[in-house]
Protein backbone atom coordinates (compact mmCIF):
# COMPACT_ATOMS: atom_id res chain seq x y z
CA UNK A 1 0.00 0.00 0.00
CA UNK A 2 1.65 3.23 -1.06
CA UNK A 3 -0.21 5.31 1.37
CA UNK A 4 0.08 4.15 4.93
CA UNK A 5 -1.39 6.77 7.13
CA UNK A 6 -2.13 10.36 7.57
CA UNK A 7 -1.89 11.39 11.13
CA UNK A 8 -2.67 14.67 12.79
CA UNK A 9 -0.03 16.12 15.06
CA UNK A 10 0.38 17.83 18.37
CA UNK A 11 -1.11 17.01 21.72
CA UNK A 12 -3.96 15.22 20.00
CA UNK A 13 -1.83 12.32 18.85
CA UNK A 14 -3.60 10.04 21.29
CA UNK A 15 -6.73 10.42 19.18
CA UNK A 16 -4.99 9.32 16.01
CA UNK A 17 -7.08 7.16 13.76
CA UNK A 18 -5.61 5.47 10.78
CA UNK A 19 -7.03 6.68 7.52
CA UNK A 20 -8.95 3.49 7.16
CA UNK A 21 -10.99 4.37 10.21
CA UNK A 22 -11.98 7.69 8.74
CA UNK A 23 -12.79 5.99 5.48
CA UNK A 24 -14.83 3.36 7.27
CA UNK A 25 -16.88 5.99 8.99
CA UNK A 26 -17.34 7.92 5.75
CA UNK A 27 -18.39 4.87 3.77
CA UNK A 28 -20.87 3.91 6.44
CA UNK A 29 -22.47 7.34 6.43
CA UNK A 30 -22.47 7.67 2.65
CA UNK A 31 -23.90 4.18 2.25
CA UNK A 32 -26.66 4.97 4.71
CA UNK A 33 -27.61 8.11 2.79
CA UNK A 34 -27.97 6.16 -0.46
CA UNK A 35 -29.68 3.22 1.15
CA UNK A 36 -32.26 5.29 2.96
CA UNK A 37 -32.86 7.33 -0.15
CA UNK A 38 -31.85 10.59 1.53
CA UNK A 39 -29.71 11.37 -1.49
CA UNK A 40 -29.73 10.30 -5.13
CA UNK A 41 -25.98 10.57 -5.61
CA UNK A 42 -22.80 10.53 -3.62
CA UNK A 43 -19.84 12.57 -4.79
CA UNK A 44 -16.47 11.68 -3.34
CA UNK A 45 -12.99 10.46 -4.18
CA UNK A 46 -11.90 7.05 -5.45
CA UNK A 47 -8.36 5.78 -6.05
CA UNK A 48 -6.94 7.10 -9.33
CA UNK A 49 -5.45 5.01 -12.11
CA UNK A 50 -1.97 6.37 -11.41
CA UNK A 51 0.03 6.19 -8.22
CA UNK A 52 -0.60 8.96 -5.72
CA UNK A 53 -3.77 10.13 -7.39
CA UNK A 54 -7.47 10.03 -6.76
CA UNK A 55 -10.34 10.56 -9.13
CA UNK A 56 -13.79 12.01 -8.52
CA UNK A 57 -16.44 9.40 -7.87
CA UNK A 58 -20.05 10.25 -8.65
CA UNK A 59 -22.32 7.36 -7.97
CA UNK A 60 -25.83 6.18 -7.18
CA UNK A 61 -24.59 2.63 -6.75
CA UNK A 62 -24.23 1.50 -3.17
CA UNK A 63 -21.64 -1.09 -4.16
CA UNK A 64 -19.32 1.67 -5.27
CA UNK A 65 -19.31 3.28 -1.85
CA UNK A 66 -16.44 1.04 -0.79
CA UNK A 67 -14.23 2.83 -3.28
CA UNK A 68 -14.42 6.05 -1.30
CA UNK A 69 -11.04 7.13 -0.01
CA UNK A 70 -9.57 9.89 2.13
CA UNK A 71 -5.88 10.60 1.70
CA UNK A 72 -3.51 13.52 1.02
CA UNK A 73 -4.19 13.29 -2.73
CA UNK A 74 -7.89 14.14 -2.78
CA UNK A 75 -7.26 17.22 -4.90
CA UNK A 76 -10.41 17.97 -6.82
CA UNK A 77 -12.78 20.58 -5.57
CA UNK A 78 -15.91 18.49 -5.94
CA UNK A 79 -18.23 21.46 -5.47
CA UNK A 80 -17.76 21.96 -9.21
CA UNK A 81 -20.21 19.14 -9.95
CA UNK A 82 -23.06 20.30 -7.75
CA UNK A 83 -24.83 22.71 -10.13
CA UNK A 84 -24.82 20.02 -12.82
CA UNK A 85 -26.16 17.06 -10.86
CA UNK A 86 -29.91 16.77 -10.49
CA UNK A 87 -31.67 15.66 -7.35
CA UNK A 88 -30.29 15.45 -3.85
CA UNK A 89 -26.59 14.95 -3.50
CA UNK A 90 -24.32 13.85 -0.68
CA UNK A 91 -20.90 15.36 -1.11
CA UNK A 92 -17.61 14.72 0.64
CA UNK A 93 -16.04 18.04 1.52
CA UNK A 94 -12.73 19.24 2.84
CA UNK A 95 -12.68 22.70 4.35
CA UNK A 96 -11.96 24.48 1.07
CA UNK A 97 -14.59 22.43 -0.77
CA UNK A 98 -17.14 23.33 1.87
CA UNK A 99 -16.39 26.99 1.27
CA UNK A 100 -17.01 26.56 -2.45
CA UNK A 101 -20.27 24.76 -1.68
CA UNK A 102 -21.36 27.59 0.60
CA UNK A 103 -20.33 30.12 -2.04
CA UNK A 104 -22.56 28.35 -4.59
CA UNK A 105 -25.43 28.51 -2.11
CA UNK A 106 -24.73 32.23 -1.53
CA UNK A 107 -24.88 32.71 -5.29
CA UNK A 108 -28.12 30.71 -5.45
CA UNK A 109 -26.66 28.16 -7.84
CA UNK A 110 -27.68 25.32 -5.56
CA UNK A 111 -30.11 25.00 -2.66
CA UNK A 112 -28.88 24.08 0.79
CA UNK A 113 -31.69 21.55 1.29
CA UNK A 114 -30.62 19.59 -1.79
CA UNK A 115 -27.12 18.99 -0.47
CA UNK A 116 -25.89 16.75 2.30
CA UNK A 117 -22.39 17.80 3.26
CA UNK A 118 -20.16 15.05 4.62
CA UNK A 119 -17.35 17.06 6.17
CA UNK A 120 -13.86 15.68 6.58
CA UNK A 121 -10.96 17.31 8.40
CA UNK A 122 -7.99 18.05 6.15
CA UNK A 123 -4.35 18.42 7.15
CA UNK A 124 -3.28 19.58 3.71
CA UNK A 125 -2.81 17.96 0.34
CA UNK A 126 0.49 16.72 -1.04
CA UNK A 127 1.73 18.39 -4.22
CA UNK A 128 3.25 15.52 -6.14
CA UNK A 129 5.32 17.89 -8.25
CA UNK A 130 7.10 19.06 -5.11
CA UNK A 131 7.70 15.48 -3.99
CA UNK A 132 9.11 14.53 -7.38
CA UNK A 133 11.47 17.47 -7.22
CA UNK A 134 12.63 16.66 -3.71
CA UNK A 135 13.10 12.99 -4.50
CA UNK A 136 14.70 13.77 -7.83
CA UNK A 137 12.52 11.05 -9.30
CA UNK A 138 9.31 10.77 -11.23
CA UNK A 139 6.07 9.41 -9.87
CA UNK A 140 6.65 5.87 -11.10
CA UNK A 141 10.03 5.65 -9.40
CA UNK A 142 8.63 6.74 -6.04
CA UNK A 143 7.59 3.81 -3.90
CA UNK A 144 5.97 5.41 -0.95
CA UNK A 145 4.95 8.72 0.55
CA UNK A 146 4.03 8.67 4.21
CA UNK A 147 2.73 11.81 5.86
CA UNK A 148 3.36 11.88 9.59
CA UNK A 149 1.99 15.21 10.77
CA UNK A 150 4.87 17.65 10.37
CA UNK A 151 7.21 15.20 8.62
CA UNK A 152 6.89 13.35 5.36
CA UNK A 153 8.80 10.21 4.55
CA UNK A 154 9.51 9.62 0.88
CA UNK A 155 10.83 6.23 -0.19
CA UNK A 156 12.29 5.87 -3.66
CA UNK A 157 14.58 3.17 -5.00
CA UNK A 158 15.34 1.84 -1.54
CA UNK A 159 16.32 5.30 -0.33
CA UNK A 160 14.39 6.97 2.43
CA UNK A 161 14.15 10.71 2.75
CA UNK A 162 12.46 12.67 5.48
CA UNK A 163 11.35 16.25 4.80
CA UNK A 164 9.22 18.79 6.66
CA UNK A 165 5.59 18.57 5.54
CA UNK A 166 5.67 22.28 4.68
CA UNK A 167 7.92 21.39 1.77
CA UNK A 168 5.49 19.07 0.05
CA UNK A 169 2.05 20.56 0.66
CA UNK A 170 0.38 22.66 -2.03
CA UNK A 171 1.04 26.38 -1.67
CA UNK A 172 -2.62 27.09 -1.05
CA UNK A 173 -2.74 24.49 1.72
CA UNK A 174 0.12 26.29 3.46
CA UNK A 175 -2.17 29.30 3.74
CA UNK A 176 -5.39 27.37 4.43
CA UNK A 177 -8.06 29.24 6.36
CA UNK A 178 -10.54 26.43 6.93
CA UNK A 179 -9.33 22.90 7.51
CA UNK A 180 -12.54 21.58 9.01
CA UNK A 181 -15.82 22.52 7.32
CA UNK A 182 -18.00 24.93 9.24
CA UNK A 183 -21.09 24.09 7.24
CA UNK A 184 -21.90 20.37 7.25
CA UNK A 185 -24.55 17.78 7.94
CA UNK A 186 -22.17 15.13 9.10
CA UNK A 187 -18.60 15.64 10.25
CA UNK A 188 -15.89 13.13 10.87
CA UNK A 189 -14.77 14.15 14.33
CA UNK A 190 -11.06 14.15 13.94
CA UNK A 191 -8.49 16.88 14.50
CA UNK A 192 -6.45 18.20 11.59
CA UNK A 193 -2.73 18.89 11.77
CA UNK A 194 -2.04 22.60 11.44
CA UNK A 195 0.76 22.83 8.91
CA UNK A 196 1.26 26.41 7.79
CA UNK A 197 3.85 28.51 6.04
CA UNK A 198 2.19 31.76 5.04
CA UNK A 199 5.38 33.15 3.59
CA UNK A 200 5.94 30.41 1.05
CA UNK A 201 2.20 30.26 0.43
CA UNK A 202 2.30 33.75 -1.11
CA UNK A 203 5.93 33.93 -2.07
CA UNK A 204 5.52 34.64 -5.75
CA UNK A 205 2.89 37.32 -5.16
CA UNK A 206 5.23 39.12 -2.81
CA UNK A 207 8.04 38.89 -5.34
CA UNK A 208 5.82 40.28 -8.08
CA UNK A 209 4.80 43.16 -5.88
CA UNK A 210 8.42 44.17 -5.49
CA UNK A 211 8.71 44.58 -9.26
CA UNK A 212 7.80 47.66 -11.29
CA UNK A 213 4.46 47.63 -13.16
CA UNK A 214 6.37 47.14 -16.43
CA UNK A 215 8.23 44.14 -15.06
CA UNK A 216 5.01 42.62 -13.76
CA UNK A 217 3.30 43.08 -17.10
CA UNK A 218 6.30 41.54 -18.86
CA UNK A 219 6.12 38.59 -16.47
CA UNK A 220 2.47 37.88 -17.25
CA UNK A 221 2.99 38.52 -20.94
CA UNK A 222 5.64 35.83 -20.97
CA UNK A 223 3.52 33.43 -18.93
CA UNK A 224 0.44 33.75 -21.11
CA UNK A 225 2.51 33.18 -24.19
CA UNK A 226 2.47 29.56 -23.03
CA UNK A 227 -1.31 29.33 -22.54
CA UNK A 228 -2.92 26.93 -24.99
CA UNK A 229 -6.47 28.00 -24.16
CA UNK A 230 -7.48 24.52 -23.10
CA UNK A 231 -9.80 26.11 -20.51
CA UNK A 232 -8.93 23.48 -17.93
CA UNK A 233 -8.65 26.30 -15.38
CA UNK A 234 -12.20 27.36 -16.07
CA UNK A 235 -13.62 23.85 -16.29
CA UNK A 236 -12.22 22.83 -12.91
CA UNK A 237 -13.16 26.02 -11.07
CA UNK A 238 -16.31 25.74 -8.95
CA UNK A 239 -16.71 29.52 -9.13
CA UNK A 240 -16.91 29.41 -12.94
CA UNK A 241 -20.52 28.34 -13.21
CA UNK A 242 -21.77 30.50 -16.10
CA UNK A 243 -23.61 28.48 -18.68
CA UNK A 244 -22.14 30.64 -21.34
CA UNK A 245 -18.66 32.07 -20.96
CA UNK A 246 -17.70 35.42 -22.49
CA UNK A 247 -14.84 33.78 -24.36
CA UNK A 248 -17.34 31.87 -26.47
CA UNK A 249 -19.48 34.84 -27.33
CA UNK A 250 -19.24 35.91 -30.94
CA UNK A 251 -21.50 38.98 -31.02
CA UNK A 252 -19.51 40.85 -29.90
CA UNK A 253 -16.37 38.79 -29.85
CA UNK A 254 -14.56 39.86 -26.71
CA UNK A 255 -11.40 37.85 -27.18
CA UNK A 256 -9.95 35.96 -30.07
CA UNK A 257 -10.51 32.21 -29.79
CA UNK A 258 -7.04 31.73 -31.18
CA UNK A 259 -4.30 31.42 -28.63
CA UNK A 260 -2.25 34.61 -28.54
CA UNK A 261 -0.82 36.02 -25.38
CA UNK A 262 -2.90 39.20 -25.43
CA UNK A 263 -6.21 37.37 -25.52
CA UNK A 264 -4.99 34.61 -23.23
CA UNK A 265 -4.07 37.18 -20.64
CA UNK A 266 -7.36 39.04 -21.05
CA UNK A 267 -9.24 35.76 -20.71
CA UNK A 268 -7.54 34.93 -17.43
CA UNK A 269 -7.67 38.48 -16.07
CA UNK A 270 -11.40 38.66 -16.70
CA UNK A 271 -11.96 35.16 -15.37
CA UNK A 272 -10.20 36.18 -12.17
CA UNK A 273 -12.22 39.37 -11.87
CA UNK A 274 -15.48 37.54 -12.60
CA UNK A 275 -14.83 35.08 -9.81
CA UNK A 276 -13.84 37.78 -7.32
CA UNK A 277 -15.70 37.04 -4.13
CA UNK A 278 -16.35 33.47 -5.25
CA UNK A 279 -12.82 32.17 -5.38
CA UNK A 280 -11.91 30.31 -2.21
CA UNK A 281 -8.22 29.89 -3.05
CA UNK A 282 -8.71 26.18 -3.58
CA UNK A 283 -5.77 26.22 -5.98
CA UNK A 284 -7.41 23.97 -8.53
CA UNK A 285 -6.85 26.28 -11.51
CA UNK A 286 -3.11 26.31 -10.97
CA UNK A 287 -2.94 22.57 -10.34
CA UNK A 288 -4.62 21.65 -13.60
CA UNK A 289 -2.90 24.12 -15.91
CA UNK A 290 -0.95 21.90 -18.33
CA UNK A 291 1.66 24.56 -19.02
CA UNK A 292 2.21 25.48 -15.37
CA UNK A 293 1.15 29.09 -15.45
CA UNK A 294 1.17 30.28 -11.82
CA UNK A 295 -2.56 31.04 -11.87
CA UNK A 296 -2.83 31.11 -8.12
CA UNK A 297 -0.64 34.21 -8.12
CA UNK A 298 -3.64 35.83 -9.81
CA UNK A 299 -6.52 34.23 -7.96
CA UNK A 300 -4.95 34.49 -4.51
CA UNK A 301 -4.14 38.16 -5.07
CA UNK A 302 -7.79 38.74 -5.93
CA UNK A 303 -8.82 36.72 -2.87
CA UNK A 304 -6.68 38.97 -0.68
CA UNK A 305 -7.86 42.11 -2.45
CA UNK A 306 -11.54 41.53 -1.70
CA UNK A 307 -10.60 40.47 1.80
CA UNK A 308 -8.81 43.75 2.43
CA UNK A 309 -11.21 46.04 0.61
CA UNK A 310 -14.51 44.58 1.73
CA UNK A 311 -13.55 42.45 4.71
CA UNK A 312 -15.07 39.57 2.80
CA UNK A 313 -14.30 35.87 3.09
CA UNK A 314 -16.04 33.71 0.52
CA UNK A 315 -17.97 30.68 1.66
CA UNK A 316 -17.62 31.17 5.39
CA UNK A 317 -21.23 32.13 6.08
CA UNK A 318 -24.10 30.53 4.25
CA UNK A 319 -26.40 33.43 5.14
CA UNK A 320 -24.11 36.23 4.01
CA UNK A 321 -24.94 37.86 0.67
CA UNK A 322 -22.48 37.16 -2.15
CA UNK A 323 -19.84 39.88 -2.47
CA UNK A 324 -20.89 41.32 -5.79
CA UNK A 325 -24.60 41.37 -4.96
CA UNK A 326 -24.11 43.48 -1.87
CA UNK A 327 -22.74 46.86 -0.94
CA UNK A 328 -22.15 49.24 1.93
CA UNK A 329 -23.32 52.82 1.57
CA UNK A 330 -19.77 54.04 2.04
CA UNK A 331 -16.83 51.93 0.92
CA UNK A 332 -13.76 51.82 -1.30
CA UNK A 333 -13.16 55.48 -0.53
CA UNK A 334 -10.60 57.41 -2.53
CA UNK A 335 -10.66 55.21 -5.61
CA UNK A 336 -13.48 56.97 -7.45
CA UNK A 337 -13.53 60.74 -7.70
CA UNK B 1 5.72 51.66 -30.80
CA UNK B 2 3.15 54.39 -30.61
CA UNK B 3 4.30 57.90 -29.88
CA UNK B 4 2.52 60.71 -28.12
CA UNK B 5 0.74 62.77 -30.74
CA UNK B 6 -1.63 65.63 -30.47
CA UNK B 7 -4.81 63.61 -30.54
CA UNK B 8 -3.32 61.31 -28.02
CA UNK B 9 -3.99 60.13 -25.47
CA UNK B 10 -7.14 58.45 -26.71
CA UNK B 11 -9.62 57.77 -23.93
CA UNK B 12 -12.78 55.70 -24.06
CA UNK B 13 -15.47 56.68 -21.60
CA UNK B 14 -18.39 54.54 -20.50
CA UNK B 15 -20.99 56.98 -19.25
CA UNK B 16 -24.29 56.23 -17.56
CA UNK B 17 -27.06 57.75 -19.61
CA UNK B 18 -28.94 59.10 -16.59
CA UNK B 19 -26.16 61.18 -15.14
CA UNK B 20 -22.63 61.38 -16.54
CA UNK B 21 -23.81 61.27 -20.14
CA UNK B 22 -26.26 64.07 -19.41
CA UNK B 23 -23.45 65.83 -17.53
CA UNK B 24 -21.36 65.64 -20.68
CA UNK B 25 -24.26 67.12 -22.63
CA UNK B 26 -24.56 69.93 -20.14
CA UNK B 27 -20.85 70.64 -20.39
CA UNK B 28 -21.39 71.02 -24.13
CA UNK B 29 -24.52 73.16 -24.00
CA UNK B 30 -22.93 75.40 -21.39
CA UNK B 31 -19.93 75.77 -23.68
CA UNK B 32 -17.43 74.43 -21.19
CA UNK B 33 -14.13 73.70 -22.86
CA UNK B 34 -12.57 70.30 -22.38
CA UNK B 35 -10.14 68.14 -24.40
CA UNK B 36 -11.55 66.24 -27.34
CA UNK B 37 -9.62 63.05 -26.58
CA UNK B 38 -12.65 61.26 -25.18
CA UNK B 39 -14.72 58.76 -27.16
CA UNK B 40 -18.02 58.45 -25.35
CA UNK B 41 -20.05 55.27 -25.11
CA UNK B 42 -23.46 55.51 -23.51
CA UNK B 43 -24.49 52.73 -21.12
CA UNK B 44 -27.85 52.35 -19.39
CA UNK B 45 -26.26 52.30 -15.93
CA UNK B 46 -22.78 52.10 -14.47
CA UNK B 47 -23.91 48.66 -13.27
CA UNK B 48 -23.88 47.60 -16.92
CA UNK B 49 -20.14 48.12 -17.18
CA UNK B 50 -18.48 44.73 -17.25
CA UNK B 51 -14.75 44.69 -16.40
CA UNK B 52 -14.47 43.25 -19.90
CA UNK B 53 -15.24 46.68 -21.35
CA UNK B 54 -12.21 48.11 -19.61
CA UNK B 55 -9.82 45.47 -20.90
CA UNK B 56 -11.36 45.50 -24.34
CA UNK B 57 -10.80 49.26 -24.48
CA UNK B 58 -7.14 48.82 -23.61
CA UNK B 59 -6.84 45.91 -26.04
CA UNK B 60 -8.23 48.09 -28.83
CA UNK B 61 -5.46 50.54 -28.12
CA UNK B 62 -7.14 53.24 -26.07
CA UNK B 63 -4.60 54.81 -23.76
CA UNK B 64 -7.06 55.18 -20.93
CA UNK B 65 -10.53 54.13 -19.83
CA UNK B 66 -12.98 56.27 -17.90
CA UNK B 67 -16.08 54.85 -16.30
CA UNK B 68 -18.57 57.26 -14.85
CA UNK B 69 -21.93 56.93 -13.16
CA UNK B 70 -24.35 58.56 -10.75
CA UNK B 71 -23.24 59.56 -7.28
CA UNK B 72 -23.86 56.92 -4.61
CA UNK B 73 -27.50 57.16 -3.61
CA UNK B 74 -28.58 58.66 -6.94
CA UNK B 75 -28.83 55.57 -9.16
CA UNK B 76 -31.86 55.56 -11.42
CA UNK B 77 -32.20 51.87 -10.60
CA UNK B 78 -31.47 52.37 -6.89
CA UNK B 79 -28.41 50.15 -6.49
CA UNK B 80 -26.72 49.80 -9.88
CA UNK B 81 -23.87 52.13 -9.03
CA UNK B 82 -23.24 50.52 -5.64
CA UNK B 83 -22.70 47.21 -7.38
CA UNK B 84 -20.67 48.89 -10.09
CA UNK B 85 -18.45 50.41 -7.42
CA UNK B 86 -17.33 47.03 -6.09
CA UNK B 87 -16.63 45.77 -9.58
CA UNK B 88 -14.80 48.87 -10.71
CA UNK B 89 -12.47 49.15 -7.74
CA UNK B 90 -11.67 45.46 -7.85
CA UNK B 91 -10.89 45.74 -11.56
CA UNK B 92 -8.75 48.82 -11.06
CA UNK B 93 -6.74 47.29 -8.22
CA UNK B 94 -6.30 43.98 -9.99
CA UNK B 95 -5.14 45.56 -13.22
CA UNK B 96 -2.62 47.55 -11.22
CA UNK B 97 -1.31 44.29 -9.82
CA UNK B 98 -1.00 42.90 -13.36
CA UNK B 99 1.12 45.88 -14.27
CA UNK B 100 -1.35 48.31 -15.84
CA UNK B 101 -0.48 51.81 -14.56
CA UNK B 102 -3.34 52.95 -12.35
CA UNK B 103 -3.79 56.15 -14.38
CA UNK B 104 -5.11 54.13 -17.32
CA UNK B 105 -8.29 53.12 -15.54
CA UNK B 106 -10.23 55.88 -13.84
CA UNK B 107 -13.68 56.26 -12.41
CA UNK B 108 -15.85 59.16 -11.38
CA UNK B 109 -19.33 60.07 -10.20
CA UNK B 110 -20.81 62.88 -12.26
CA UNK B 111 -24.46 63.90 -12.03
CA UNK B 112 -26.59 65.37 -14.81
CA UNK B 113 -26.19 68.83 -13.30
CA UNK B 114 -22.41 68.69 -13.04
CA UNK B 115 -21.33 69.89 -16.46
CA UNK B 116 -18.38 71.73 -14.98
CA UNK B 117 -17.25 68.69 -13.01
CA UNK B 118 -17.47 66.57 -16.14
CA UNK B 119 -15.22 68.95 -18.05
CA UNK B 120 -12.77 68.96 -15.17
CA UNK B 121 -12.78 65.15 -14.92
CA UNK B 122 -11.99 64.79 -18.62
CA UNK B 123 -9.25 67.36 -18.37
CA UNK B 124 -7.64 65.55 -15.42
CA UNK B 125 -8.03 62.10 -16.94
CA UNK B 126 -6.38 63.22 -20.15
CA UNK B 127 -3.53 64.78 -18.23
CA UNK B 128 -3.02 61.71 -16.04
CA UNK B 129 -3.07 59.33 -18.97
CA UNK B 130 -0.75 61.52 -20.99
CA UNK B 131 1.73 61.32 -18.13
CA UNK B 132 2.03 57.53 -18.51
CA UNK B 133 2.43 57.74 -22.26
CA UNK B 134 0.88 55.78 -25.10
CA UNK B 135 -0.61 52.39 -24.39
CA UNK B 136 1.80 49.73 -25.60
CA UNK B 137 0.51 47.08 -23.21
CA UNK B 138 -0.66 44.73 -25.92
CA UNK B 139 1.99 45.36 -28.50
CA UNK B 140 4.12 42.40 -29.43
CA UNK B 141 7.40 44.23 -29.11
CA UNK B 142 9.11 45.26 -25.95
S1 LIG C 1 -5.39 25.85 -17.86
FE1 LIG C 1 -3.54 27.06 -18.37
S2 LIG C 1 -3.20 26.65 -20.58
FE2 LIG C 1 -5.31 26.01 -20.13
S3 LIG C 1 -6.55 27.85 -20.62
FE3 LIG C 1 -6.08 27.93 -18.40
S4 LIG C 1 -4.23 29.20 -18.27
FE4 LIG C 1 -4.40 28.53 -20.43
S1 LIG D 1 -10.13 30.63 -9.38
FE1 LIG D 1 -8.79 28.82 -8.99
S2 LIG D 1 -8.42 28.90 -6.75
FE2 LIG D 1 -10.20 30.22 -7.15
S3 LIG D 1 -12.01 28.89 -6.85
FE3 LIG D 1 -11.47 28.83 -9.07
S4 LIG D 1 -10.14 27.02 -9.27
FE4 LIG D 1 -10.21 27.53 -7.05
Amino acid sequence: MWLKMFEPSGPTTCLVMKVSDMEKELRQEAGKLLEEGTVDYIIGFAPGSLKFTTTPLITEDIDEINNLVINPFINNNLAKYLPEIPGRVGIIAKGCDSRSIVSLIQDKQIARQDIVILGIPCSGLVDLKKVEKLAGKERDKIDDIVVLADKVCITAGGEKKEVPTTEVLFDHCLGCELQIPKEYDFLIQEPAAEIRDYESSSKQIQELKKMSPDQRWAFWKEQFGHCIRCYACRQVCPACFCERCFVEESQPRWVSPVSQWQDNLIFQAIRTIHVAGRCTDCGECERVCPVNIPLRSLSKEMYDLVGEMFDYKTGMDVNAPALMTAYELVEAEGLIR
Amino acid sequence: MKQNTEEQPRIVGFLCKWCSYAGADLAGTSRKKYPSNLTVLKVPCSGRIDPLFVLKGLRLGFDGVLVSGCHPGDCHYQTGNYRARRRIVVTKKFLEYLGVPEQRVQASWVSASEGAKFAQVVEDVVENVRAVGPNNLFSDEG
